[in-house]
């Protein structure tokens, strides 16, 4: 009995430090579970992600420049809840580093959060704006995939919920500052409902 | 020799604390120990090697030389992180019959995780109870 109860407190204080460090690093799943929840969780992405990995394509083509005259926009994103996170990689590379696993992980978790059974994301990936147009889609977009393969393995996320999109420097947050570290990120976005479950537990695609 | 009985000693302990607690780690938690303890070892054995399947089959390519402490953190880690996955993935086949005699509901949303998280234990099947711990769903509801 008393070993039960030293080993429940110890069990505690574990949580209790588990609970802080992730605080500290802001990076919260329960957090970003609720915020990608949210009220508009019902809404739907009207395009696949190969018609907005198509799109960012098209829209480079159409407005040349060094720089994007201004920040792609995507009506289609509008209503739907969605989460942003850093992300550090290796410079040029799509090698996640390892001080950014726990991100990885706390993603995860939030996927697998029991208020987002069954609905699809989107992960969209965001550069600065060293490098040309056309290469930081691609190196997003390889970013982008290389965080969807982590989750699906090792952490299980069901790959059939989950899109790469690499939006390159299309959307800068700080367009002012195109070069700035607070464009690069990762935006996971509530898609929708995928999956549907019957009455007695059955999975099937929703309609 | 002491140091070694001591050493010993803590281990036995760790593993049967490890055996005894029902919980499987956060994923964020789980990973977040590789980034720490195997920190050099994957600068040395898997620099460029991308998070996923691929770095695991890294660890097991190099788990000879690897530092003792990063082998039983990958061992300790994966299982729990394959553990919780799995749970997650197969509650809805182990636990069918007991949420819709405790629960009356579709499976595999959070009204269903709130429902089982009121239930007693004993009220689930064995194998149905430990799955639903496993998942972590019990923990993550309880925390704000």
């Amino acid at each position: 009995m008393k070993l039960h109860h030293t080993l429940a407190i110890g069990a505690l204080l574990c949580a209790a430090v588990v609970t802080a460090a992730l605080a500290q690093q802001s990076i919260n799943s329960n957090q970003m579970a609720n915020s990608l929840a949210g009220v508009s969780g019902n809404n739907r992405l009207s395009m696949t992600g190969a018609q907005m990995r198509q799109a960012v394509l098209d829209y480079i083509r159409d407005n040349p420049g060094a720089l994007p005259p201004r920040p792609m926009s995507f009506p289609q994103l509008e209503g739907l809840t969605q989460f942003v996170v850093e992300v550090d990689f290796d410079f040029n590379s799509a090698v996640i580093r390892p001080s950014s696993y726990r991100t990885v992980g706390a993603i995860a978790d939030a996927l697998h959060h029991p208020l987002l059974l069954g609905y699809g994301f989107l992960v969209i990936g965001h550069t600065d704006s060293v490098g040309s147009r056309q290469s930081n889609v691609g190196l997003s977009q390889r970013r982008a995939e290389a965080i969807r393969e982590a989750l699906v393995e090792p952490f299980g996320v069901n790959p059939a919920v989950l899109d790469a999109v690499g939006m390159g420097e299309e959307q800068l947050r700080d367009p002012a500052h195109p070069t700035s570290g607070v464009n690069r990120r990762v935006q996971l976005v509530n898609v929708g409902k995928k999956f549907c479950f019957g009455r007695s537990g059955e999975q099937f695609l929703c309609q | 020799m002491k140091r070694t009985s001591f050493g010993l000693a803590l281990l036995i302990l760790i593993a049967g604390v490890s055996a005894a607690s029902a919980q499987t780690m956060s994923y964020a938690e789980a990973i977040s120990q590789i980034a720490t303890v195997c920190k050099n070892d994957i600068a040395r054995y898997c620099k460029g090697v991308p998070l996923g399947p691929r770095l695991r089959a890294c660890f097991d390519a190099n788990a000879a030389r690897m530092s003792p402490q990063c082998q039983q953190t990958t061992g300790v880690v994966y299982a729990s992180i394959t553990r919780r996955a799995t749970a997650q993935r197969d509650i809805g086949d182990v636990c069918s019959a007991d949420i819709l005699r405790l629960c009356g509901t579709s499976f595999a949303d959070a009204n269903l995780v709130t429902c089982m998280t009121g239930l007693a234990p004993q009220a689930m099947s064995p194998r149905c109870y430990q799955t639903f711990v496993d998942t972590g769903w019990a923990t993550e509801k309880a925390r704000p």
